[in-house]
């Protein structure tokens, strides 16, 4: 357990991101790249990414709570340090996701308000059933909520966002690409650190269990109501082939791409539960 | 070096082909790593011999020389231990080592 731990330390965290993959990027991508022109001209789709967006600033707004929370309760130092690199990360997501608001026109003093206008109440609700399990300083479900469901989620979003926009939008493309190499640790240490605990704790697997089990309702009714709300792509014989997971999202109606979405999310639940010895729960009505 | 080329046993070495591995142009690991890894496309993306896919971090991880089942292989990304296992149909595949 020391040796993996040993790993995550700071002088690796420091050669890795600021001093390698983040290296010359403003707010998470290159100096001079800026938002699409005919995105900034379109109000229907410039709203649309502005909601977008938004929940990406919620999701990393809790995984900032959670990770900075979990500190105090990890029963380790290696853990407490990792768990540090880990809130400067989520801070840094919170930033450039709220940078991007800003690029898309959202006025600063406007910021809060237009969060609390576009906030999916049910990623609100998926937020809210992790940090419950922090503020009671649960580190091993705190742990399982975040690192491998929070951020099992967000390696999927994050990779179908960046796979979609790769050719339209580079921008915001290259933001995600960093967001993504972040997440590459989060999850690794979720499953390193949790695959060992749970081992030694088998009393906790039906608490994780049912959290989990919540946590997927939410995760599900949010990409629901986002696609609901998802324009149609509009129509651009130009634009290249975004394949992700056998969709081409370049065309994909919004029911392809939530099914691509929750498919792919869940089948990586599954796997990576299963590795740490917990049994996937497949959601019910949560009342 | 990889775990994978450190770990196996002397007298393997030489009946296992080899491979010249250049940078592909992953920057998420310090620069002399980068030749050991590759971004993965997706479930169509055909491994060589000598790759493997990390299943924690989804990054493809790349040897000097054949894989084997029983080698150990080190995910630097996701910072992850893993060893070479024979999954279903006779594909290699990762296992990871808590």
């Amino acid at each position: 357990m020391a040796d993996f731990l040993s790993q995550y330390s700071i002088q690796r965290w420091l050669e890795m991101c600021p001093q390698g993959y983040l290296e010359d990027t403003v707010y998470g991508r290159g100096a001079e790249e800026h938002e699409p022109e005919e995105l900034l001209g379109d109000e229907d789709l410039l709203e649309s990414e502005i909601s977008t967006t938004v929940q990406l600033v919620v999701g990393e707004r809790c995984a900032l709570a959670a990770s900075s929370g979990l500190i105090n309760a990890a029963p380790d130092f290696p853990s407490k340090r990792f768990l540090a690199t880990q809130t400067l990360d989520e801070a840094r997501h919170v930033e450039v996701f709220t940078q991007r608001l800003y690029d898309l026109g959202v006025k600063k003093g406007d910021l809060e308000s237009t969060v609390d206008r576009y906030a999916n109440p049910n990623l609100v609700k998926f937020a809210e059933v992790l940090l419950e399990k922090v503020d009671d300083g649960d580190f091993i479900a705190g742990v399982v909520g975040q690192n491998i469901v929070l951020e099992g989620m967000a390696f999927s979003v994050f990779e179908m966002m960046e796979a979609g926009n790769r050719d339209p939008n580079p921008k915001f493309a290259h933001t995600l690409t960093g967001t993504i190499a972040d997440e590459r640790r989060h999850v690794g240490f979720g499953e390193n650190r949790i695959g060992a605990l749970i081992r030694e704790h088998p009393e906790k697997k039906p608490e994780i269990e049912k959290m989990q089990q919540e946590m997927t309702f939410y995760m599900l009714a949010t990409f629901a109501d986002a696609f609901a709300d998802a324009p149609p792509p509009p129509p651009d014989p130009e634009r290249a082939a975004a394949e992700w997971h056998g969709t081409d999202l370049a065309t994909a109606t919004p029911e392809e791409m939530e099914a691509v979405l929750a498919n792919t999310v869940l089948g990586e639940f599954k796997t990576r539960l299963g590795r740490i010895g917990l049994e996937y729960q497949t959601p019910v009505g949560v009342g | 070096m990889t775990d994978a080329e450190s770990s196996a046993p002397p007298n393997s070495r030489d009946s296992r082909r080899t491979y010249e591995l250049e940078d592909l142009g992953f920057n998420e690991v310090p620069k002399k790593w980068r030749k050991f890894y590759r971004h993965w496309t997706g479930p169509g993306d055909e491994l060589a011999p000598n790759e493997i896919l990390c299943p924690v971090c989804k990054v493809v991880i790349r040897s000097g020389r054949e894989f084997r089942p029983g080698d150990k292989v080190y995910c630097m990304p996701c910072m992850s231990r893993m060893v070479v296992v024979e999954g279903p149909g006779g594909r290699l595949e990762a296992e990871v080592v808590f």
